[in-house]
């Protein structure tokens, strides 16, 4: 943290501040010539800050932003950021009844509808999929309806959408843009319902979808909302119980003290993520177990840093002071001591929470953390790892996610750090 | 006790537990506080002055502890009270100002919650807004406007934090003030000012003042009666005009001489022989002999007893035993009988 300030005028042509100056220069630049210009990093703070209103309000109204469900299989797999979404689509004759796959459905031994599908295309797959799904939700209900069309395979779409007008098959299924490019030559035909999911839209999927056709960018917006939980509960339980103890320790002293340290200092040296994976491979997997894992692992910062700061006010004539005017040790540590301390301990709570969300994220990434089935960056960055060669995109968004929200929150600790603090800022 | 003494110390010794071993930083001191006074308490650094006065208190804590003595206060021995009561007594009956104002208040503390706390402290029941309107005209009396209440202590000048650290003392109507060399870091400016107000206060609330300090300058502009200590004991004590007009104890002597005089007329200032002696090993017989100009063969063997040489004025120095009373075999037979 050894910085040389210089005056601005040092730095600046004459007539111009630093103001006029900042408009000027880039915003890395920026970054850096704050601290020399007026010393403090509030940009930072401002920044950051900013952002972590931002990252709060994804977190709190994640279905606001997200434009699916973060659990939908809502698009094909492995579609790539801003790509055109080829879904099937069903293609009736103008005429027909059929507005959606479960027209297709008839009574129990009746005959079976026909659906034409082109070879070597994914739609005959999701053709069968949504089918047996349908199957399965209405062949129980009064009726005794049934849904299970017989696939006709055609080598080229020309024949598959002739065969429908020609009426050997009830319906086509196929993909969405090959449809669109030669329409006008079946001026017949009519669109009539997506066949896989239904909800994805024309829009395309802006991060691209995964491995099983989730939309990357709404599990992306989902995911803040664990992240937070993760870094806020485990960091306030570790303030929660770090700070009274360690209030405690500098200002009772003693035996106490020394037994309280070295239990937290032993605490303190295991590396950070082993000491949690120990805890949640004995607690198992859920997001109540993570937030305490992470917090034990945190608990010695604070204690620390409050012990210290305690035994360094403790000694301030105004403490004395306060006992010559009759303050009581409760006062004294809530009135004089506490308040003296606090500051450092918002520093660290910011500090800390970046960590916490790179061990959350870590822990999950590993697959200690919460049950895959949960919309999480760790979660997510391990199954993009597995297809990183066919799909980038999987893993870098959540990747950066997280990077951007630990670099938030230790921006924002830094910030605050180098202007709550100022002898901080002069060491 | 007589009616007129409001603070009594009757061999009081404080010893701090060094790793050396335990070193005696007030030894067997005997101090009597008369009512409304300005008692003004001098002595080199490291004298034991501080500890006295902290003493008075029983603020001392950790290594530091009162091992022998009595405290009598308004009737009461403190000594005899337990710990957990002398905080009704801190504040409320004796009251302190430390030496340092920049660091003698919470800097996260406004001004009026340092003050509207210590009335709450004390006096429980009472309102905020009372609270409030005594301490705005207490500082106002003490010169501070009443605005500036709302500001934080580094918005301060030394001067009005000192001030403000009377007027806490004043909140409760202490009757007993103890200064810890209240005008160390002020300008002399700011410490003729300060010095003045004490007076005043002195005499408008009938405050009684236990000034501490090693600037004998001061002493002489306030007190109405001068405590001399040396190595940790009492040396001289009188009344003001006795011990500066004529002092008895050749340390008060030679401490006197040494105060810069425009008399002086560029000549050189008498400077002390010696050094002030370790604590840790005193010298034998009275604890100054070895740097005293009229030692005799009886100062290192037998220490002196603080009695008085005129009728209220004491010093501990051989050389006021009246002649062949006491010798130092007959002293020492004295002792065994």
């Amino acid at each position: 943290m050894a910085k040389i300030r210089e005056q601005p005028s040092e730095a600046l042509p004459e007539g111009t501040t630093w103001e006029a100056e900042l408009k000027r220069v880039g915003f890395v630049r920026r970054l850096f010539m704050a601290r020399r210009w007026y010393g403090a990093d509030w940009w930072f703070v401002a920044v950051s800050g900013i952002a972590v209103v931002g990252f709060m309000v994804v977190a709190l109204f994640p279905g606001l932003f997200a434009p699916y469900s973060p659990y939908a299989l809502v698009g094909p797999s492995f579609l790539a950021p801003g790509a055109q979404v080829d879904l099937p689509i069903l293609v009736v004759p103008k005429d027909s009844p059929i507005n959606k796959l479960q027209d297709l459905a008839v009574p129990e031994g009746a005959d079976r509808p026909t659906v034409a599908v082109v070879q070597g295309r994914p739609t005959a797959g999701s053709l069968n999929e949504q089918s047996q799904k349908i199957d399965g939700e209405i062949k129980n209900q009064p009726g005794g309806l049934r849904l299970r069309p017989v696939i006709d395979r055609y080598a080229k779409l020309e024949e598959a959408l002739q065969a429908v007008v020609n009426g050997t098959d009830k319906a086509a299924v196929v993909q969405t843009t090959e449809f669109n490019s030669i329409q006008a030559q079946f001026p017949d035909l009519r669109e009539a319902a997506p066949v896989a999911g239904g909800t994805a839209t024309a829009g395309g999927f802006f991060m691209g979808t995964n491995d099983i056709g989730q939309d990357v960018l709404s599990r992306l917006l989902w995911g803040t909302r664990i992240a937070l939980i993760i870094g806020f509960s485990s960091s306030l339980v570790s303030l929660i119980l770090g700070v009274p103890l360690g209030l405690m320790a500098g200002f009772v002293g003693g035996t106490f003290d020394r037994l309280l340290s070295l239990l937290m200092d032993s605490l303190y040296a295991f590396p950070g993520l082993i000491l949690a994976i120990a805890i949640t491979a004995v607690l198992g997997p859920s997001i109540f177990n993570i937030i305490i894992a992470i917090s034990v692992l945190y608990i010695p910062t604070y204690y620390r840093i409050v012990r210290g700061q305690t035994l360094c006010v403790k000694e301030e004539v105004y403490v004395e002071a306060a006992k010559s005017i009759g303050a009581r040790s409760w006062e004294i540590l809530r009135l004089y001591i506490f308040p003296n301390v606090i500051p450092s301990v918002a520093i660290i709570f910011s500090v800390n929470v970046a960590d916490a969300i790179l061990t959350g994220a870590g822990l999950s990434f590993l697959g200690l953390g919460l049950p895959p089935t949960i919309a999480d960056w760790g979660i997510d960055v391990a199954r993009g790892q597995r297809f990183i060669q066919t799909a980038w995109w999987m893993i870098t968004f959540p990747g950066l996610a997280i990077l951007l929200i630990v670099l938030t929150f230790s921006m924002l600790g830094e910030g605050l750090a180098e202007i709550i603090n100022p002898r901080l800022r002069e060491r | 006790m007589p009616a007129d003494i409001l603070y009594s110390i009757r061999n009081l010794t404080v010893e701090y537990n060094t790793r050396a071993g335990p070193v005696r930083a007030v030894d067997d001191v005997s101090l009597d506080i008369h009512r409304g006074e300005i008692l003004g308490l001098v002595g080199e650094s490291g004298c034991g002055k501080s500890t006295l006065g902290k003493a008075l208190m029983r603020l001392h804590e950790g290594l530091a502890g009162i091992t022998a003595g009595e405290l009598w206060f308004e009737g009461r021995d403190l000594m005899k009270l337990p710990l957990r009561e002398m905080p009704d007594i801190r504040g409320a009956e004796i009251g302190m100002v430390f030496q340092d104002p920049m660091t003698s208040l919470d800097p996260v503390q406004r001004i009026i919650d340092h003050l509207t706390e210590t009335i709450h402290t004390h006096e429980p029941g009472i309102s905020n807004a009372s609270a409030r309107s005594r301490a705005e005209e207490l500082v106002e009396r003490l010169g501070i406007r009443r605005e500036r209440l709302k500001e934080y202590p580094h918005q301060l000048s030394g001067g009005m934090r000192q001030r403000v650290m009377i007027s806490l003392a004043l909140a409760l109507r202490a009757k007993l003030v103890i200064a810890d060399e209240p005008t160390t870091s002020l300008d002399v400016i700011v410490e003729a000012k300060f010095l003045d107000l004490l007076r005043e206060l002195q005499k408008e609330f009938g405050l009684t003042i236990l000034l501490i300090t090693h600037n004998i300058g001061v002493v002489a502009e306030v007190a109405d009666r001068v405590a001399v200590m040396y190595a940790a004991k009492m040396a001289e004590i009188g009344t003001a005009q006795e011990v500066f007009g004529d002092p008895k104890h050749p340390y008060t002597q030679g401490l006197l001489k040494s105060v810069p005089n425009i008399e002086l007329n560029g000549g050189d200032l008498y400077k002390m022989g010696g050094e002030p002696p370790n604590l840790l090993h005193l010298p034998a017989g009275c604890c100054f002999h070895p740097r005293c100009p009229f030692v005799m063969d009886i100062c290192s063997q037998e220490e002196p007893v603080f009695e008085p040489v005129t009728a209220d004025h004491l010093a501990a120095c051989w050389l006021y035993r009246k002649a062949g009373a006491v010798t130092a075999s007959g002293k020492k037979e004295a002792r065994n009988g």
